[in-house]
């Protein structure tokens, strides 16, 4: 259970790239299907597995930013999330904060405030802390 | 309430340590002097200042046996306190750092000490009875920051140390002369034996468990580590917790931690039969408080400009939250220090903080903590 064993070696980029590209189909398929709290469970499921340079990161925040601003009722969806989704979901709420574009800022906090009640100051200090694996 | 009592000793304590009857306690408040207090009939009474130290006192351990307090301080020296007569008497350890003393443990046995220093090297000292004074051993290698924390394993040899490195070292200080040796364990001084990579963040308050089989210390992450079987194959587990981060913790028995920290309650962690770690609860209050209540004014007002609204009766929040969460400590909690032992088991314990508070807690009154415990 040791964070540190527990994310494979990551691939070749490409090959990480690849399936990104295959969660966002699913993740769109999700969203036409009104299923927006599916589509951010898968978006962020595997995350660390994918982990790779820059591009791959940003291949997953566009994935993960199409799921979250598809969301609406933000408490519905944080009660069917699973507690161990909290922490990546708030680092990649910090990344929304950081792009400074408006609708994104509007949502993330709206969802960083009812996730701090939920998840507690901790998760907010797990994302401060881990600069190994960011998003 | 697990309270028994609450002591307000100084303005800020840094660190505390007890007399083997428990009737004095040497704390250090947060300057460069020691206070030793006794308590008389219901009253503290300052008994000895002890001045020798140029800048702040980082850590104090008295040794029960031999009677002797320890006391390690920035101005990157320590001092071994005599009691002679009525005075203490100071020796000078010189430690050979160039920087500060960050904390410092008698071993189980009184001969030797380990200090952790923001040098990056981990001390051990012991006595040269044929100079008369107290030679100190460096263990150099392999910390990439400052050491925070040590620790002694039961069997007077291995210690751990944690790090701003994140990591937690466990090495041997095996002395010739000074340690029997043993012959199923072959080890030099100053040998890693194991380096457990589990945190991003700082590490603090590693502690052995009475046995010696378990090992735990706490992340600056808000998350604690419990590692089991240290050796070639540690077992390691992490409990998120979600609060602020801890900064000490206490083995109470074999399956039950104490941790202690800036969210200024005692937190409780158990291991259940099949070994696996979790969050129990506060000590201090009984139920868990409602998320809306958590937060003193201080976090309501600046939550309440970060979302842009006006959190309502923000005053009120303040009063009902200290009357709920029976807070006792209004600070960080920085060290937890036992204080009665029943066997293997620990009772009761004392806290001390940034608000200059010396509690005593006592286990009896908690009826299902005892059940943990015993089991």
């Amino acid at each position: 259970m040791a964070r540190a064993g527990s994310f494979v070696e990551a691939d070749n980029a490409e090959a990480i790239i690849t399936r990104i590209e295959h969660k966002s189909r699913k993740i769109e398929s999700l969203l036409k299907q009104y299923k927006p709290v599916e589509a951010l469970k898968t978006a962020l499921e595997g995350t660390y597995a994918m982990t790779g340079d820059e591009r791959c990161k940003s291949a997953h925040w566009i994935a993960v930013h199409r799921a979250l601003m598809a969301i609406k009722d933000v408490d519905g969806m944080l009660s069917s999330l699973d507690p161990e989704y909290y922490d990546i979901l708030m680092k990649y709420l910090y990344r929304g904060l950081a792009t400074g574009d408006r609708p994104t800022c509007d949502q993330c906090l709206r969802i960083h405030e009812k996730l701090t009640e939920k998840a507690g100051l901790g998760c907010i200090l797990r994302f401060l802390t881990d600069t190994v694996n960011t998003v | 309430m697990a309270v028994t009592a609450v002591h307000q000793l100084a303005q800020c304590i840094t660190c505390h340590a007890w007399s083997a009857d428990r009737s004095m306690v040497a704390l250090c408040p947060n300057n460069s002097e020691v206070h030793i207090y006794r308590l008389v009939e219901d009253k503290w009474e300052k008994m000895h200042v002890l001045q020798k130290h140029d800048q702040l006192i980082s850590g104090i351990d008295w040794s029960a046996r031999s009677n002797k307090i320890v006391t390690a301080s920035h101005d990157r020296n320590s001092y071994v306190w005599n009691l002679e007569g009525s005075e203490w008497v100071p020796t000078l350890v010189i430690l050979r750092l160039n920087r500060a003393a960050l904390c410092v443990q008698w071993s189980p046995k009184e001969n030797k000490f380990a200090v952790g220093s923001g040098a990056k090297t981990v001390c051990i000292c012991y006595y040269e009875q044929e100079n008369n004074w107290w030679v100190s051993k460096l263990i150099r290698k392999r910390h990439d920051s400052s050491v925070t924390s040590v620790s002694w394993h039961p069997d007077n040899i291995l210690v751990a140390s944690t790090s701003t490195d994140g990591k937690c070292r466990i090495f041997s200080t095996f002395i010739k002369g000074v340690d029997a040796k043993d012959p199923k364990k072959e080890s030099r001084f100053g040998e890693l034996i194991v380096q457990l990579d589990l945190s991003p963040s700082w590490t603090f308050g590693v502690k052995w468990s009475p046995s010696g089989n378990t090992l735990a210390y706490v992340g600056h992450n808000s998350v604690i580590y419990f590692v089991d079987d240290v050796g070639p194959s540690p077992l390691a587990q992490n409990v998120v917790f979600r609060d602020l981060p801890l900064r000490d913790v206490l083995f109470v028995s074999e399956k039950m931690v104490i941790g202690v920290g800036y969210d200024c309650i005692p937190m409780v962690f158990a291991a259940d039969e099949r070994g696996i770690w979790s969050f129990i609860r506060y000590l201090g209050e009984r139920k868990a408080v409602s998320s809306g209540s958590r937060y003193g004014s201080q976090f309501s007002e600046a939550f309440g400009k970060f979302y842009g609204q006006a959190k309502q009766g923000v005053s009120n929040d303040a009063s009902e939250t200290s009357r709920t969460r029976g807070v006792v400590h209004e600070n960080c909690i920085n060290s937890i220090i036992p204080l009665s032992r029943q066997g293997t088991q620990i009772r009761r314990f004392s806290t001390s903080g940034l608000d200059g508070k010396l509690v005593m807690w006592d286990l009896e009154t908690e009826q299902d903590l005892l059940e943990l415990l015993v089991h």
